[in-house]
């Protein structure tokens, strides 16, 4: 999963002898201390503050208290009253993420195999393409969709414009609309629902999906296909006895990443999701920069969110690696 | 099928657009709110954006000099890593590398919260310089990617070329490493870049709402209801985003840094 792991290695350099504090030396020991100071702290100082204590209108102060978690797990009042609130919250944390990304790496899949299958000029266009709309930030991506899934203005105006919502109704499948929480009496209404969200945060990784399945698609071996297609075999069957198994692992990768990524997503379940199914991010959010002010408590959904995420990544470094040594 | 295969990328490309087209096109719009199509279409907008409401141009300078300051400081921290992992492979620049792209992997909530706390304690918080650290850090994950697969694409009879003519390391690294993994390192510069404009979530933590980027103030209005202006931002970002990767396609080797494999044209 570190780039370490993924860069072969050059054969060594020819060696400076060493004469005291030789300047490679000076420059590990720099190094060395910024990647510390900087990418080390920082989690430390999430999880030490993690077992920290919120004081009545003060902030909050240092301590070893197990309290935060303990909130966490089963409520602060736990154990007279039990609540899983929070617990909560993760859960819609991991449903929307799981969703989404694997929505994404699904729809994204074919598009990666059949990009990696035109010329490299070709490919170059599309690549400048999908990276553009994969640098838009969050909060255009949002603002997007936001106007698109909007009541005045977007796809419910254009339904019922072209008659598509007379024409639901009249099969009927309007009333199943409104049972999904996605119409009015009136017209389709597509935020705030799950559906928005989904697709928002789909939207949102979908060009990461192209961008990392595309180096397992692109050195697929064209020779296996065509042996299977001497041999006889179908289209449909090269691909699920061929092409899959042979990305299997890239693909679990793939959809693993950008579930982590979606994790800690914020600006599209603060906007599209209802106020009962939003996530730790959101509750993270509010109670370090809102209007809760509950530091440590905030530190700890967010310890919280680093261990799930960190389990993920480990399993999916254990993929890669297995993809690697095949 | 082949027929199938284009239609399919044609609708994902359709998809893909849709929301930013929606966004682009929305600035056109006279009046104060959103409409799309637009109406009483201008370009007045552009002229708020970029030159008279101070709100916006604020705004965007700091987002230039964030995005300019972390791509600088992420090549500059990122360069060194990479030459290390390179040229010796030892464990610790291994470490090295592995700690740098840390941030990078994390849900960049996470991070967010470190750094803020962080800021916070060494009294950087709210401070844009802090900004500009915060994101190098975040982004020299990318960097540390481009330069690493140019320093790979070296020939090594170049520098064993270069040693048989008597080049001390010092020299060899001048006329033939830096030389042949400059656009690699360009290209690290310009991810960092783009991505920096488009950050959100970090800087949303570091700034402390001492002061705002692009992203930041799009964000603060986005409960309030749109304005034509922020779909400027939009442009403006997305055209500074294909310009970027156009040029990296034009000058590197884009499908290369993407990771397909090299001898294929």
């Amino acid at each position: 999963m570190t780039i370490a792991d993924d860069i072969k290695m050059a054969p060594a350099a020819p060696k400076t002898p060493a004469k005291g504090v030789t300047p490679k030396a000076a420059l590990y020991a720099v190094l060395s201390a910024v990647m510390a100071v900087f990418c080390i702290v920082p989690f430390i100082l999430v999880i030490v503050i993690s077992f920290g204590r919120k004081v009545d209108g003060a902030g909050w102060v240092w301590a070893f208290t197990f309290d935060n978690y303990q909130r966490f797990f089963v409520g602060i009042l736990w154990p007279d009253e039990v609540t899983f609130l929070y617990l909560q919250q993760l859960g819609y944390s991991f449903y929307f993420a799981i969703i989404a990304s694997v929505l994404a790496v699904l729809t994204a899949l074919p598009f990666t195999l059949l990009l990696t299958r035109l010329k490299r000029r070709t490919q170059a266009i599309w690549l400048v393409f999908i990276l553009a709309s994969l640098s838009m930030s969050e909060v255009f991506i949002v603002m997007g969709w936001d106007i698109l899934l909007s009541n005045n203005s977007g796809l419910p105006k254009l339904f019922q414009v072209t008659g598509l919502t007379q024409w639901l109704k009249d099969v009927g499948w309007f009333q199943i609309l409104r049972e999904m929480g996605l119409a009015n009496p009136r017209n389709v209404k597509f935020k705030p629902s799950e559906f928005a969200t989904i697709l928002t945060m789909s939207y949102l990784v979908w060009p990461y999906a192209v961008i990392l399945l595309y180096p397992a698609l692109s050195r697929l071996d064209p020779s296996l296909s065509e042996a299977a297609r001497t041999m006889g075999a179908g289209r449909w069957t090269i691909t699920r006895t061929v092409t899959l198994p042979s990305i299997r692992l890239p693909l679990m990768g793939t959809t693993l990443l950008l579930f982590v990524f979606l994790l800690g997503s914020y600006v599209s379940i603060s906007v599209f999701a209802t106020p009962d199914k939003q996530t730790t991010a959101v509750a993270i959010y509010s109670n370090i920069r809102g209007s809760n002010l509950d530091a440590p408590f905030g530190s700890a959904q967010a310890v919280i969110l680093l261990i799930s995420a960190s389990v993920c990544l480990y399993f999916g470094h254990l993929l890669n690696s297995k993809a690697e040594a095949r | 099928m082949r027929i199938g295969g284009h239609i399919f990328m044609a609708l994902s490309a359709l998809v893909l657009a849709m929301p930013i087209v929606v966004v682009c096109a929305a600035a056109l719009n006279g009046g104060r709110s959103m409409f799309f199509p637009p109406r009483d279409a201008t370009l007045a907008r552009f002229g708020e954006f970029f030159v008279s409401e101070p709100v916006w141009t604020n705004a965007l300078t700091n987002s230039v000099i964030v995005a300019f300051g972390a791509a600088t400081l992420a090549v500059l921290i990122a360069w060194p890593v990479a030459y290390l992992l390179w040229s010796t492979g030892s464990k610790l620049s291994k470490a090295l590398a592995g700690l740098g792209s840390l941030p990078f992997a994390v849900p960049p909530i996470v991070i967010g919260v470190g750094l803020g706390f962080f800021w916070s304690f060494t009294g950087g918080l709210g401070h844009i310089w802090s900004g500009v650290i915060s994101h190098a850090i975040l982004l020299m994950a990318l960097p540390l990617v481009t330069i690493s697969i140019g320093l790979q694409s070296i020939d090594r009879a170049h520098l064993d070329a270069a040693a048989t003519m008597g080049a001390t390391e010092r020299i060899a690294f001048r006329t033939v490493v830096l030389p042949q993994t400059m656009p690699y390192t360009i290209s690290g510069f310009f991810f960092v870049l783009v991505l920096s404009f488009n950050e959100f979530i970090v800087i949303f933590f570091v700034s402390a709402s001492a002061y705002s980027t692009v992203t930041l103030q799009i964000f603060n209005s986005l409960r309030n209801g749109y304005t034509p202006t922020m779909a400027v931002a939009a442009i403006t970002f997305l055209t500074v985003s294909i310009l970027v990767f156009a040029a990296v396609a034009r000058w590197g080797d884009l499908p290369r840094l993407m990771g397909a494999e090299q001898s294929k044209k």
